[in-house]
């Protein structure tokens, strides 16, 4: 691009995105904010919260495999006095059905994508705002008070939810689950995925129209694509999750029967397999959804600590986006019990595994982008290589059950948990944990403390890896999931020991997090964050931490990607090993390439 | 070579004692067991390198060393990285595929063959909250018949023949789950769903059910015994006639069971 061609392309695009008087009454800069760092912030908050109540949830399951039906310290005399201090069945199984929705829809999608997803997208592609800054605080709102309805679930007659996470009818309809927090928990669901759309819809376009000018698709920080290519999936498969609540709550509450057959059906009934298409269509996908922003990040992440270009950024690219493509049509492999067709058990079966491919690419490329660095163990790198070792266990052990023979042993059991833990919480909150650490110093304009944050990831790599290494232990010795005691069978009765030292780990990740807490809060009077803590050359870290509220006086013209760092020409011209996207390096002296050259080698 | 993390583990005592397959008792379930156990020697190996490679990187190269200004992107340096992933793939993926292919069109689909062996017995499986509903056709051959066999959660089949199952729930959906035989397949009602094995040994093996159905589902359990051929052909005939003499025509609700052959459609 010439000099000419970008000065009028900065001026279209700064005809888009006129600076605005930032608001000065309590609710436009609080509550009803267009800003999205403020918006990020709301979700954060939002997601937070809800992360506490996912995990203590979590820690009630642990406490009932551990010491099944005995009185649950702490709890059991506070919240839990109507039942008498202890877990009972219909109790236990509200209790892994919350914790599960909560925290895939109520947890990590507004950490991982409400939050950083707002965050990132404007500040590291050079734009002012999201393209649509009603639609981005509107669909936070409608995302609070999905919240609202599950926090109003809690109170159902009859209970919480209780038909697990994947809600299958029949169980999930009135024969199964009758009270109206499972009724709650469908609309939840529901209204959660309406703000999941507006968020997308907002994240593609913004991506696709308001990219700085010079910021081409091959220069974005591969944080942006993970973030583009999830809100891609949300856009697609979001609606069809929505489709499928909206019937079952047909069924629950108009007295239709899409879902039902067996003795309750009326006139033939319909078909419980049609809810678990919709739902995995949807449901396989928003694995991905979950993860893709991770592997942004972390990529991103290990490229700026090892202070190296990130290795084959295109493969990595094009590797998330097969990747994506891919997520639609291997949804079947959960559903290979159900009497599936051979020929398209096979067809799922192959294409489950092709995705191990561009998996493969993306690891070699994340190995090779830390190997002959210059590695800085900062306590977001940590969380990233963290984040890494997490995802090995999670992607390795995915193989077992995309193939149908080893599969029909291992579905639904704890091998399956271990799995998905590995994947979806492990590594995505290890990547979520990462992104904080690495972007509270531009969010909230200070640092945050290094050594409490190194105990803090030492505490969770180690009890991520032990607390759902024992998923996958006794998963592989066949204990089934989702059993109030799996001990009440004889072949289960040996693994007790283990069930109890998992859980012992899974009590010590939990108090663990403290260590996280204090830090967030506690560093909101620490050292003040200079604009580069990291030295780095994306463009957030070239405005002010925090950033202004239109970010950008303005907006930059882009030169190059995002991870030119140690690049030995610029250190010699700069004096650094970073250069910013947007930074004007003068021209070469005369004989400065020579010497340059020279350095090199 | 197969079963050595197993062993490494059990060999670390207390808690991880458990840490095995559940003793296998059916003809071909090896073979699923083979292909888990390879897998895991696969798995391990790869994550064994992704450690030693990410731990050596990050000692070896620290703050001090001047990093290495490469993109990874040149053809000689992006060919390297897309062909050890094809060739991981091709290998690991690849063995997997195969033995699962063969074994789901050789053994879990092979209804034909399984229904063609002398002596196979067939079993009609109705679950409902919070139990098995088990019926064997009797001498006349016909299900939902006055000489059917029906039993409650413990269900009695012969050592050395296929016993093919036909699976449906009135209520939710179940998972009827036998781990000791490697198999495994829902029960969702309105449809009919099929699974077969053989077993090999004698003895008495746990059905535990799969799928959440439940506030009861952790107790969903049943049992398979099963008997040397003789012992179990004088159990069904002895049954059969008991059987017969409770069979009670007004009671209607206990009257269950459909066309074998309308769905035993063979692949």
């Amino acid at each position: 691009m010439t000099a000419q061609e970008a000065a009028l392309s900065r001026q279209a695009i700064e005809a888009l995105q006129p600076i605005h008087h930032p608001p000065t009454s309590f609710f436009r800069r609080y509550i009803w904010s267009l800003d999205h760092k403020v918006i990020a912030k709301q979700y954060l908050w939002a997601g937070l919260l809800f992360l506490l109540v996912g995990g203590t949830l979590a820690m009630m399951i642990r406490w009932q495999w551990a010491f099944p039906g005995q009185p649950v310290p702490i709890l059991g005399p506070t919240v839990l006095r109507a039942s008498g201090g202890v877990i009972g069945p219909a109790l236990y199984m509200q209790i892994f059905t919350m914790h599960g929705l909560i925290m895939i829809f109520f947890a990590i999608t507004p950490i991982l994508i409400g939050a950083f997803g707002n965050f990132t997208i404007p500040l590291l592609i050079g734009a002012r705002d999201m393209a649509f800054p009603w639609l981005n605080a509107l669909s936070f709102w409608v995302f609070a008070l999905s919240q609202l309805l599950v926090i109003g679930a809690f109170f159902g007659d009859l209970g919480a939810a209780g038909a697990g996470w994947t809600t299958y009818p029949p169980l999930a309809t009135n024969i199964g689950t009758p009270g109206s927090g499972q009724t709650l928990m469908v609309a939840a669901v529901f209204v959660t995925g309406v703000a999941s759309i507006m968020g997308g819809i907002n994240y593609v376009t913004t991506v696709i129209r308001l990219r700085a000018p010079g910021m081409t698709y091959m220069r974005m920080p591969l944080t942006v694509w993970g973030q583009f290519l999830t809100a891609i999936l949300n856009v697609l498969f979001v609606p069809v999750l929505g489709s499928a609540a909206l019937l079952l709550l047909m069924d629950r509450l108009l007295g239709t029967q899409f879902f039902i057959a067996g003795a309750a059906a009326v006139k033939g009934g319909g078909d419980p397999i049609l809810f678990q298409h919709l739902f995995w269509i949807f449901g396989h996908p928003e694995v991905y959804i979950l993860i893709l922003p991770a592997w942004g990040i972390v990529a991103d992440l290990l490229a700026f600590f090892s202070r190296k270009p990130a290795n084959w950024y295109k493969g990595t690219v094009l590797a998330m986006s097969a990747v994506t493509v891919l997520s639609a049509v291997v949804y079947g492999h959960h559903m290979f019990q159900t009497g599936m067709n051979p020929l398209l058990g096979q067809g799922f079966t192959t294409l489950t595994l092709i995705i191990s491919i561009p998996a493969e690419v993306l690891f070699l490329n994340w190995l090779r982008t830390i190997y002959k660095g210059s590695v800085r163990l900062t306590v977001p790198m940590l969380f990233a290589l963290g984040m890494v070792f997490v995802f090995g266990f999670g992607g390795l052990t995915g193989l077992y059950l995309g193939a149908a023979a080893p599969d029909i042993y291992l579905h639904d059991t704890m091998f399956v948990v271990g799995h998905f833990h590995f994947t979806m919480a492990a590594a995505s909150f290890l990547a979520s944990f990462a992104a904080i650490y690495f972007w509270y110093p531009k969010m909230f304009g200070r640092l945050m403390n290094t050594r409490l944050g190194k105990a803090h990831f030492w505490i969770s790599v180690v009890g991520i890896t032990l607390v759902f290494g024992g998923q996958l232990l006794v998963g592989y010795a066949g204990q089934n999931r989702r059993l109030w005691n799996p001990f009440e069978y004889d072949l289960f009765k040996p693994l007790q020991p283990l069930n109890r030292w998992t859980s012992y780990a899974g009590f010590a990740l939990f108090f663990g997090q403290l260590l996280f807490i204090w830090n967030f809060f506690a560093s909101f009077r620490g050292e003040k964050a200079p604009a580069n803590p990291w030295q780095l050359g994306t463009l957030e870290w070239s405005v002010a931490s925090p950033p202004p509220m239109h970010n950008y006086d303005a907006i930059p013209i882009v030169h190059r990607g995002p991870h030119e760092l140690s690049d030995p020409a610029l250190m010699a011209k700069l004096g650094r090993d970073w250069v910013g996207q947007a930074e004007e390096v003068p021209p070469d002296a005369p004989g400065a390439t020579q010497a340059a050259a020279r350095g090199a080698t | 070579m197969a079963s050595t993390l197993p062993l490494l583990l059990a060999s670390l005592g207390g808690p991880f004692d458990a840490i095995h397959l559940p003793p296998d008792a059916s003809e071909s379930g090896w073979r699923i067991d083979d292909m888990i156990q390879s897998t895991t020697v696969f798995v391990s190996i790869l994550f064994v390198l992704m450690v030693i490679w990410m731990v050596w990187s990050v000692v070896k190269h620290g703050p001090m060393h001047q990093a290495l200004f490469d993109h990874g992107a040149d053809s000689k340096s992006w060919r390297w990285t897309a062909l050890v992933a094809a060739l991981i793939f091709v290998v690991v993926d690849g063995d997997l595929l195969y033995h699962s292919t063969t074994f789901m069109h050789g053994v879990f689909f092979d209804f034909a063959g399984a229904e063609k062996k002398p002596g196979a017995v067939r079993v009609e499986i109705n679950a409902h909250q919070w139990a098995w509903n088990a019926r064997y056709a009797g001498p006349d051959g016909k299900f939902n018949t006055p000489d059917d066999i029906v039993v409650l959660n413990e269900l009695v089949v012969p050592q050395g023949a296929p016993v093919i199952f036909q699976v449906t729930s009135t209520d939710v959906i179940h998972g009827f789950n036998v781990p000791s035989m490697r198999m495994k397949v829902d029960a969702i009602p309105g449809t009919v769903t099929r699974m077969w094995f053989q077993p090999k040994d004698t003895g008495v093996f746990e059905i535990i059910c799969a799928q959440h159905c439940g506030a009861n589902h952790y107790k969903m359990r049943g049992t398979v015994t099963v008997l040397p051929r003789a012992e179990f052909d004088r159990w069904a005939r002895v049954t059969s006639v008991n059987a017969a003499r409770a069979y009670d025509p007004k009671d209607v609700e206990a009257h269950w069971g459909w066309d074998w052959a309308e769905h035993s459609r063979l692949e």
